[in-house]
């Protein structure tokens, strides 16, 4: 067991890997009556074309991660919700683009929890019939998505800027796609990335680290995995522009919703350079759209955006962009005016001010967050599985210099590398 | 055990409540201010707070009003607006750093403080009323807002139901009020609302953090100005109506999938002694994945994505709501039914006690992890006029038999059907 202090933070982090490659991290949070623990494997919906070290190729199903996160809740003995409820523990699970994660949260039974997580998610049990009955049910949460409107314009503007890489491929897949799936396919899946080396146990709040990685230890030992090699994953070389300029999907709504965003031209950043680029752009785009900006304030005053105007960037090592909307009664109009205002600001650069008030803004925001167990847990399983630390962003954001946020700001101010999505009354 | 009893004392018109603890990084403070619900006051009160975060009397402007929470390290402010019971209430709250993570040369809680009670008693004027610019823009705000409503096809169809199903009664108004009265109401008429809800709103303030109930007593009377008079309670009696015999409502809009809703009354209120019984009687039924609306509209005949119950003690009803294909409307309505059959014929067995009290117990005790969950648990408590601490509600829970939730499931009656479906006739 090793440990890290984090003394800025009063926070302290206890961590050991296990023999068979699993990585476990312990946060104790004193006082708190609640344990909150994620088991999260680095694999998601992009992941749809791999090898496994001298092993075939394989191309699989899109939806196919969401589709496993689904089924690895039964069990031969039933539900594992079942097991979970009578232990006190609410369990649950998501699957993003780069991740699966399961998690419970409990304030008792802390150890019985524990061993349940790990366990049923290292004990894959799929039959036709039960892979059949699934189809129904995730049919009808891709129905749910369909009639949603923030999630429409949200994913259609990711399939107007990618048009190879699978992160424009619905997390969830499509009906079709889906109805593919076969208790084969999953168990390959299952094979390949459910591997303990592929994968990160976090438990966070009123526990003892030494009696979680005893309990882990012990565990691991009853079971038996070969070793794996690397995993390698085949993205098919994305264009640098955008897909599609502007994509329109029709849906009742009261007034247009309209996101745009900037593809990023250059990818394949890792670690501590991928953390700094990315908390780097988030200034950068809080100094532009931020809601005290006065950008802001006039589009409010010109009556084109509302309250739901937002921005947020997504990057990873073979993807990156920013997201940037909201409601508005003319996306036409929007789109020229903040064309207009934001090239203003290009040519001018950020003051020095507003980049100190923002910046403290972020920081608050990040200590905020650390009130929460699980924002703790699911940020630092994210960041680990780019290859950088959650506990460091203090810090990355006191070595951001205004220079860094002026160039971030010419470089990714681009209108070449622009898409719109919008969703308009049919 | 965490101790998380508030200590309790006024200033005034405000009821105050501090619970000193340094679990947490931030203070967390919470103004509740509550009103009856009329159609008389109901959008006046609710334009309200928007008009209010546009500008206070020191920073008039919205954007230096923005620039100072920023400058407070991104202090979180936010506020909601939200029906309780039958009273309307208006949440405004502040997430500010503690001081010891910072190098601030403020003290933090002193400045959200002098903000907060600038913003609720020392609002921007002109000519002795709120400026127009910001009125009129708020009406607007508020007019999207409302008209917004439609855009999420789960929530709204939750609404509907209700709006149905209370039709008679205030409980039918949307928190956000009418549109209709938008029109009328002017920058002059709108202060004078204000004056008149600052005059007889019920006004709680919660603050959870590294501070003493005699600190946050100085801080308010220094900084919230409000006449001397005494708090006043909220009234406690609920209305409670019988159903007579069940409506249903079928409404079309263009959707995928039909959103099926239903409303049930109750005679068992947050401030009863069944009120864990009631808790229990949603558990079983529907609150949880191993509820008998998971189990059976879910997993048993794959229906739907989402499958579930909701129990509102402060007004005295239930909810169940459920996504599914239009064509198996009947099948989902008659096993809803079925299971509701149950629950008032007492086919409750011991393992589904067992795991729902587990569930609750477990949910209850987290809310000590969360300092904004112990804020509203203690709040429920003033708005009934029934204070329950955590651990009495934990062992209520612990004392339910099969016979309690069945007495229980007899006041619970069905008294609405709402289903949302596509246009297409299938």
């Amino acid at each position: 067991m090793q440990s890290v202090q984090y003394d800025n933070l009063q926070e302290t982090l206890y961590y050991e890997v296990m023999d068979n490659g699993l990585h476990v991290y312990v946060l104790p949070k004193p006082g708190f009556n609640k344990t909150y623990a994620t088991f999260a494997t680095k694999y998601g919906s992009v992941d749809n074309h791999f090898r496994v070290e001298g092993q075939n190729e394989v191309v699989v199903p899109d939806g196919i991660a969401h589709f496993l996160e689904h089924k690895m809740f039964e069990e031969p003995q039933g539900d594992i919700f079942a097991t979970f409820a009578s232990q006190g523990a609410s369990a649950n699970a998501f699957t993003s683009f780069d991740q699966t994660v399961y998690l419970f949260s409990a304030t008792e039974n802390i150890e019985d929890n524990l061993e349940t997580l790990i366990n049923f998610v290292q004990n894959p049990y799929f039959t036709d019939q039960n892979v059949d009955k699934e189809k129904g049910i995730i049919g009808q949460e891709i129905g749910m998505y369909e009639d949603n409107a923030d999630w429409r314009v949200y994913f259609g503007l990711i399939e107007a800027m990618y048009k190879v890489h699978p992160v424009h491929i619905d997390i969830a897949g499509t009906v079709e796609s889906i109805s593919t799936i076969t208790k084969e396919t999953l168990y390959s899946c299952y094979n390949a990335f459910y591997h303990p080396s592929n994968m990160l146990l976090f438990v966070v709040g009123g526990v003892k680290p030494e009696e979680v990685f005893e309990l882990v230890r012990n565990n691991q030992a009853k079971k038996s995995y070969e070793p794996q090699g690397e995993i390698e994953r085949f993205f098919e070389q994305e264009q640098m522009e955008v897909a599609e300029e502007k994509r329109v999907k029709k849906l009742t709504v009261s007034m247009p919703k309209c996101l745009f965003g900037f593809k990023e031209k250059k990818v394949g950043f890792v670690g501590e350079e991928l953390l700094k680029r990315d908390l780097t752009t988030k200034l950068m785009l809080d100094l532009l759209f931020g809601s005290s900006t006065p950008l802001y304030q006039k589009l409010y005053d010109e009556d084109l955006i509302s309250d739901s105007f937002g921005y947020e960037y997504n990057s990873s090592p073979h993807y990156a962009f920013s997201i940037i909307g909201g409601d508005t009664r003319d996306p036409d109009v929007l789109l020229q005016r903040i064309q207009e205002e934001v090239d203003l600001m290009v040519k001018a650069g950020f003051k020095e001010s507003n980049f100190e008030r923002s910046r403290k803004k972020k920081m608050g925001g990040y200590l905020r967050m650390l009130n929460s167990p699980e924002n703790i847990a699911h940020e630092f399983t994210k960041y680990q599985f780019r290859g950088s630390d959650f506990f460091s962003v203090l810090q990355v954001y006191e070595s951001i210099t205004l220079k860094d946020v002026n160039d971030c700001l010419q470089e990714h101010i681009d209108w070449s590398q622009v898409a719109v999505s919008v969703v308009v009354n049919p | 055990m965490n101790k998380t009893r508030f200590e309790h004392g006024s200033a005034g018109r405000l009821r105050i409540h501090v619970l000193p603890t340094k679990r947490f990084k931030t203070f967390a403070i919470s103004l509740y201010v509550g009103i009856p619900l009329s159609e008389d006051t109901v959008t006046s009160t609710a334009l309200t707070p928007f008009v209010l975060r546009r500008g206070t009397a020191s920073y008039p402007e919205t954007t230096q009003f923005r620039e100072r929470l920023e400058q407070l390290y991104g202090a979180g402010f936010g506020f909601d607006v939200y029906k309780r019971g039958d009273n309307q209430i208006v949440q405004f709250r502040m997430d500010t750093i503690n001081d010891t993570f910072v190098q601030s040369q403020e003290s933090l809680l002193e400045s959200s403080f002098a903000f907060l009670g600038e913003v609720v008693t020392r609002p921007a004027l002109e000519d002795g009323h709120f400026k127009n610019a910001y009125v009129q823009a708020e009406k607007e705000n508020v007019r999207k807002k409302i008209e917004s409503i439609v855009n999420d096809k789960i929530r709204y169809a939750a609404e509907r139901c209700l709006e149905e199903m209370c039709r008679n009664e205030p409980y039918r108004l949307h928190p956000l009020g009418q549109r209709k009265d938008l029109d009328h109401i002017t920058a002059e008429s709108l202060y004078k609302s204000y004056l008149n809800w600052l005059n007889e709103s019920s006004m709680d303030l919660y603050v959870v953090g590294d501070t003493t109930l005699e600190e946050v007593q100085k801080l308010v009377e220094q900084h919230f100005h409000l006449d001397a008079t005494q708090p006043v309670a909220y009234e406690t009696k609920q209305s409670i109506r019988e159903v007579s015999e069940v409506r249903t409502i079928v409404e079309k809009l263009d959707v995928n999938q039909g959103k099926l809703n239903m409303g049930l009354r109750t005679t068992i209120t947050y401030g009863d002694d069944e009120y864990a019984s009631a808790l229990m009687y949603n558990g079983i039924l529907g609150g949880y994945p191993h509820s008998k609306l998971f189990l059976n509209v879910r997993e048993k005949e794959s229906l739907a994505y989402y499958a579930s119950s909701r129990y509102d003690g402060h007004k005295g009803l239930g909810t169940i709501q459920s996504g599914i294909e239009v064509q198996n409307y009947e099948k989902a309505v008659e096993i809803i039914e079925n299971q509701l059959e149950e629950m008032r014929t007492g086919e409750i067995t011991e393992l589904e006690m067992s795991q729902t009290k587990a569930m609750i117990r477990n949910l209850l005790r987290e809310m000590d992890d969360s300092a904004f969950e112990m804020i509203s648990f203690d709040f429920n408590g003033q708005l009934s006029g029934k204070e329950r601490t955590v651990e009495q509600l934990v062992q209520q829970i612990e004392n339910i038999s099969v016979e309690d939730v069945r007495a229980a499931a007899s006041t619970f009656e069905l008294d609405t059907i709402y289903f949302l479906r596509g246009q297409k006739e299938e």
